[in-house]
């Protein structure tokens, strides 16, 4: 082993977050589709020859814990075969992909003629083929009916593009801007190998091997004292999703025992039940990042993203179970499976560590709409993000985060802004504000929600939704109280009133139809009567609790005294 | 022509420069005054005036100035500090809220512990009006005036002085927020007002309501301070041009500022990129990295024949749409502090220990090892002639601080702890310096560094060794740059207009009367300063994207290839500018590219200070030779002796081989084992790669007179 440097080590360590930094802006500055240009919905790393994490930029934490596993795949699918130059794509679920839709580039790094790492970005792209454009099809129950699988395939080989393998890929996706995606996908991998490539001229092969270890090792070390400060033991909690997308008044629990012991943490999903019939089925990584991002909230924010991370933590989670699907079930709702594993986590470890976890946050429910934007003469596909993001679970001493949406993405999707969404759409935005008492009571209140309500604007509109929440809210702890519902709702030009399933396909929306939506808000923390009563005061001014609110949960009148003071 | 001074207004000290017609410029600094930072001013200038030959009096001293150039940061504390005018936005119905939302970002998302950033407008303040355009600037419903009048019943109540109007969609049509704006004025005629389209006519709603908030934000307290440093200016004596630093590195009068406050709020360190630009010319250059270390920070920005701008920027956590300067700023300074993380990795700050308690050696009371304690170890300070000896230094603190919080942790001695701390460190400022360069396609070792700041040229040979980087240039006015830049500046405006349209199908007729409109605009500005049509320029450029490309390139134009009709051309700049910002390009490829903003400059160019030129004195360095001093050298991993000269003793032409010290009384320079070191005209430190005189170009000997 080469000398190892305590101070070249935090020079690696740096230099590696950098690289990925960059290739993530690199996506966001040149992709086409909002999803990833200002929604952001992807992920870029790094990774060693074997396939073991150096470093992420996670923009969406579900899609982060996915790549290195598809790397180390890679490594033994291609075996002797990987050169210099290749480029390869990856979606198949069945083979630790995330979502149909999420599509990784992989790219090896060569230095010297030997294959010594990757760079990797994963993005959820606007279309994948399939039923139902946009790849949320709530009917479907094998992943034929969902999309083009992809398993490992070369589009570059050797620098080369295979123009075949390129124009089949994009002959099965309807819109043209996804290839572009990829090449911009593909430009950030550039970026990434270009830059560990100077690394590796700087310093060598051998020190970058050696200091490497060292790394995983010191973030071991970190995960692993993490761990121990939490009480040894086995604990157990639940959360619960509602409506498979075929049965209705269906619902399916998530059972997860977490152990600790040794310094290591393993979540149990043997008690949870089994696959659905419809889409609402997991895939072993999808479930996985899941539970590893909801940890992740519970400790140190300022451990580094690498193998050494992964180590302390184990996993469960049965084939045949909802969080990890049987081939070839349907499972794109797969990653929105992330908030109800979060409830079963936290309400697991409430009692455990009191301090460190959240109340609940509010889960998803967004909604997709596609159609022809006549007077640009263009289709459009519009993920209807300003929609879907409500509150965060309250904590101990922190009032939830207002408006940051679902506990998979933690505040790292935006909304779309407004002149763009009306430039990219047909819709015309009416309403996109605070969502008045929805934040569930507490000495900390939950964070709030938002509604939103649009003016479709193509006539013929297809409308997909999918999520949940709309049965049962964020739940408070500790005398905290729960947050509000979702719902989507339709009211057509002639007056009636749709209210679609959590998980459903509307088609022949007329123009003129006002979408509605109320994203929740979450859980408070504590009792609400010991809320500090001048920020209570502010927020009754500022019509975020109402009057009404603050005198029936909170106990305050607008002249500032407790009502049942006595 | 009369004397120019620059003033620099910073956090601990308040730098002058005083250029003269014909000598030398001088370098004042005064303690800063932060309730009012124009008393300050007037302390330096008296104090200048005071050192005159013979003495005078502030009043006679300031007769004879003819321009002051000031960079202000209150407006920049203000908005750091919640310390801003009381205000109150009027917006669309239905979207008040996209101030606070910030789009629904939390920047830490693996901490729950991180909230959302205040409001600069409370939500009981923010008051959506009826009225609504849709996306091509047709009406869908009327503004409501009554509303409007209802908001501005509400503002009188609670005392707002600040009014910001933003609506939807008016980048297309702002006819309703001119209307909204006139009842506004009739109303609340003592209310500072801004108006969304007046400051930012472009495309981005939560920009636009973000960046319009600011301006009102801070734009009383902008008012109050320049009357109140006019009044105390006048009042001593001075008759003559006074200018503000802007963001976007240019400077503008205040009558100007007045109305475009915003414009001020990252202008802390905007004169430096230009002040760099001409020390780099110097060299038959027009294009230089430039960094300023000082004792909390350290910023990078590049400077390809102008410093490189960018469209929009962020103060802490509120996005602001104006063009400023790309200049890069990460906390490291001499006062960034060293500590272990829990995985066992040493690591330099953010957190600095400032000018209070200062590093462990300043003996003022701080126990945690800062950069400064590091330098003193290995022998870069010497701890009797810190800041020309004024400030003591103790090496026996420092060494006990660092084996205590570093070495001993680490298992390492104290002087390769000591090394650690410089290395991670001088490695931090260089991912800064790639931020500005790499990051933006530009390959750092094609570039000179120019170096600034009290801190700066100890560190830059490291910092250019990491990133292979062969010229560095430490002016002798380095500890000050900022001051003489704003000496540099030229008036600056820009203009922006969103303006929708294919390349291929432009209406073209439509773009000419754009740019005449804004080329007019500018000139009106420019007169109202007093620049003549002679000495104005106006700078094109076009923002462009992929057909459904989301964000846009800024591509730079020839006005003649508008009146041309040149497509072709502005194609072409745009492919290749893709191409360097993001390693590809579609130009082989049948997909449109579409214009989304037209930009532009109106630069007023203002008279510059001549530098006094030396005469070349021959390589000879021995007359500035002070002693030897051990330090400690990387490549020896140990301790060596080095020559130790003074730098103000060191004149044009004169040779230094590295490893060297050059103390000056503001600063050292550290000339490492890989560098040489020479003096050039203006009396600056050029610091090159061993072996690379090619570098230095055509030096004279002797022929400067």
């Amino acid at each position: 082993m080469s000398q190892i440097d305590p101070i070249l080590l935090s020079v690696y360590a740096r230099t590696f977050k950098s690289i990925t930094d960059e290739m993530s802006l690199s996506v966001e500055q040149t992709a086409r589709s909002p999803i990833l240009c200002e929604a952001k919905d992807f992920v870029t790393g790094l990774y060693d020859a074997q396939g073991n994490m150096l470093e992420q930029t996670e923009n969406l934490p579900i899609l982060a814990f996915s790549l290195a596993p598809v790397c180390k795949y890679l490594v033994e699918y291609f075996g002797d075969d990987i050169h210099d130059g290749d480029v390869i794509f990856h979606n198949d679920v069945f083979s630790m992909g995330n979502q149909n839709n999420d599509v990784a580039v992989y790219k090896p790094i060569f230095h010297a003629g030997e294959l010594v790492a990757w760079s990797a970005v994963k993005g959820h792209q606007a279309d994948i083929g399939g039923n139902v454009a946009g790849g949320y099809n709530p009917r479907a129950t094998e992943v034929w009916q969902e999309a083009l699988r992809i398993p490992p395939v070369k589009v570059f080989d050797r620098g080369v593009l295979r123009k075949d393998v390129w124009r089949l890929i994009f002959a099965n996706i309807r819109l043209e801007i996804v290839q572009h995606d990829m090449r911009a996908q593909i430009g950030a991998c550039t970026v990434g190998e270009r830059r560990l490539r100077e690394v590796l001229e700087k310093y060598g092969l051998r020190s970058f091997e050696d200091h490497k270890l060292v790394l995983f090792d010191a973030t071991r070390k970190m995960m692993e004292s993490e761990i121990a400060t939490i009480p040894e033991g086995s604990y157990s909690g639940e959360g619960y999703v509602y409506f498979d997308g075929h049965n209705e008044g269906t619902k399916f629990t998530i059972r997860v025992t977490v152990t600790v012991k040794d310094r290591h943490i393993t979540f149990d999903y043997s008690e949870t039940d089994a696959q659905t019939d419809g889409f609402v089925n997991g895939t072993y990584t999808s479930s996985a990042s899941a539970s590893i991002l909801t940890f992740l909230q519970m400790v140190n924010p300022d451990i580094p993203h690498n193998e050494g991370m992964i180590g302390p933590i184990d996993m469960i989670i049965p084939e045949g179970t909802i969080l990890n699907a049987s081939y070839p079930k349907a499972t794109t709702f797969g990653n929105h499976l992330c908030p109800p594993n979060a409830d079963a986590i936290i309400r697991a470890l409430a009692p455990v560590i009191p301090d460190r976890i959240t109340a609940g946050w509010n889960n998803l429910l967004a909604s997709l709409t596609t159609g022809l934007d006549a007077e640009k003469g263009e289709n459009y596909v519009d993920i209807g993000f300003m929609g879907l993001k409500g509150g965060s679970g309250a904590m101990r001493g922190t009032d939830g985060y207002d408006h940051i949406g679902m506990i998979d993405a933690s505040g790292g999707i935006l909304d779309q802004d407004y002149e763009m969404f009306e430039q990219q759409t047909p819709h015309l935005l009416k309403k996109h504000e605070y969502l008045t008492d929805s934040a569930g009571a507490g000495q900390w209140r939950g964070g709030l929600g938002v509604e939103t309500e649009f003016v479709i604007g193509s006539e013929d509109t297809q409308l997909v939704t999918f999520g949940d929440g709309d049965f049962e809210p964020a739940f408070g702890l500790f005398g905290g109280l729960e947050g509000t519902l979702n719902k989507i709702s339709l009211t057509y030009p002639d007056g009636s009133e749709v209210v679609p399933n959590n998980k459903d396909l509307i088609t022949g929306v007329p123009k003129g139809t006002v979408y509605r939506q109320h994203a929740g808000g979450g859980g408070g923390y504590g009792d609400p009567a010991r809320r500090d009563r001048a920020t209570l005061a502010a927020e009754v001014r500022n019509g975020v609790i109402s009057a009404a609110a603050a005198s029936a949960c909170y106990g305050f009148d607008e002249s500032g005294n407790a009502e049942d003071d006595s | 022509m009369g004397l120019k001074i620059g003033v620099d207004v910073g956090g601990t000290f308040t730098d002058f420069l005083v250029a003269w017609e014909d000598r030398e410029p001088e370098i004042f600094k005064v303690l800063s005054t932060s309730d009012d930072p124009s008393s300050a001013v007037i302390n330096g200038l008296t104090e200048i005036a005071r050192q005159q030959n013979p003495p005078l009096s502030i009043n006679e001293f300031m007769a004879s100035v003819e321009t002051i150039v000031h960079g202000t940061t209150v407006t920049t504390n203000a908005t750091l500090t919640r310390n801003g005018a009381k205000s109150g936005l009027i917006t669309t119905a239905g979207v008040r809220d996209a101030l606070e939302m910030r789009r629904g970002i939390r920047e830490e998302q693996y901490n729950n512990r991180f909230t959302n950033v205040e409001p600069l407008v409370p939500r009981y303040l923010r008051v959506g009006v009826d009225g609504r355009l849709r996306r091509d600037g047709s009406e869908v419903e009327p503004l409501s005036l009554e509303q409007v009048e209802g908001a501005i019943e509400l503002f009188t109540e609670e005392g707002v002085e600040a009014v910001s109007i933003c609506f939807m969609n008016a980048f297309a049509d702002a006819d309703h927020e001119h209307r909204a704006a006139e009842l506004v004025r009739a109303k609340l005629p003592n209310a500072y007002l801004t108006v969304s389209t007046d400051l930012l006519p472009s495309i981005r709603f939560y920009q636009r309501v973000s960046t319009t908030v600011l301006n009102s934000y801070i734009g009383p307290i902008l008012n109050t301070y320049l009357e109140q440093l006019t009044a105390r200016l006048n009042k001593n004596g001075f008759d003559g041009l006074l200018l503000i630093m802007q963001s976007n590195g240019g400077v503008m009068t205040p009558q100007t500022a007045r109305k475009t406050a915003a414009l001020t709020l990252l202008s802390g360190p905007a004169a430096g990129p230009g002040a760099g630009l001409v020390y780099a010319q110097a060299h038959e250059r027009d294009d230089c990295i430039v960094v300023d270390m000082g004792g909390t920070s350290f910023e990078a920005a590049l400077v390809t024949g102008s410093p490189v701008l960018v469209n929009e920027g962020v103060i802490d956590r509120h996005r602001i749409a104006l063009p400023m300067l790309a200049i890069h700023t990460i906390g490291a300074g001499g006062g960034s502090i060293g500590w272990i993380d829990e995985g066992g990795l040493l690591r330099m700050g953010p957190q600095s220990a400032g000018a209070n308690p200062g590093p462990v050696s300043y003996g003022q009371g701080g126990k945690l090892p800062a950069c400064t304690d590091a330098n003193l170890v290995l022998g870069y300070l010497n701890p009797d002639f810190f800041a020309g000896g004024t400030i003591a230094l103790d090496i026996d603190a420092a060494r006990a601080a660092i084996k205590k919080h570093i070495a001993d942790p680490l298992g390492m001695d104290i002087e390769n702890a000591a090394a650690g701390m410089y290395r991670v460190a001088c490695n931090n400022m260089a991912q800064g310096v790639r931020e500005v360069t790499i990051k933006r396609g530009f390959d750092p070792r094609e570039f000179p560094m120019v170096v600034a700041g009290g801190a700066g040229p100890i560190h830059s040979c490291m910092i250019c060794e990491e990133l292979q980087i062969p010229l560095q240039i430490v002016p002798r006015e380095s500890s000050i740059l900022c001051a003489v830049g704003m000496l540099m500046g030229d008036l600056k405006h820009d203009f922006v207009r969103t303006f929708f349209a294919r390349l291929g199908e432009l209406d073209w007729s439509g773009l000419q009367q754009l740019v005449d409109d804004l080329v007019a605009e500018g000139t009106a500005m420019l007169l109202e300063e007093n620049i003549p049509a002679g000495k104005q320029r106006f700078h094109l450029k076009l923002d462009c994207r992929y057909q459904k490309q989301y964000h846009e390139v800024s591509v730079e134009v020839s006005r003649a290839w508008i009146k041309t009709r040149d497509a072709d051309s502005i194609h072409t700049a745009f492919h290749t500018e893709h191409n360097r910002l993001y390693g590809y390009s579609l130009e082989d490829q049948d997909v449109g590219v579409d214009l989304i903003n037209v930009r532009l400059q109106a630069v007023g160019v203002t008279e510059k200070p001549d530098f006094q030129t030396q005469r070349f004195a021959g390589e000879d360095a021995s007359s500035a030779l002070k002693g030897e001093r051990e330090m400690y050298i990387f490549s020896a991993r140990d301790f060596r002796p080095v020559s130790v000269y003074d730098g103000h003793q060191m004149q044009h032409g004169n040779r230094v081989c590295g490893p060297a010290l050059i103390e000056q009384v503001t600063t050292a320079i550290l000339v490492s084992d890989s560098y040489d070191c020479v003096v050039d005209k203006y009396g600056s430190f050029v610091v090159y790669g061993k072996g690379r005189e090619d570098l230095l170009g055509p030096e004279p000997s002797g022929d400067q007179s």
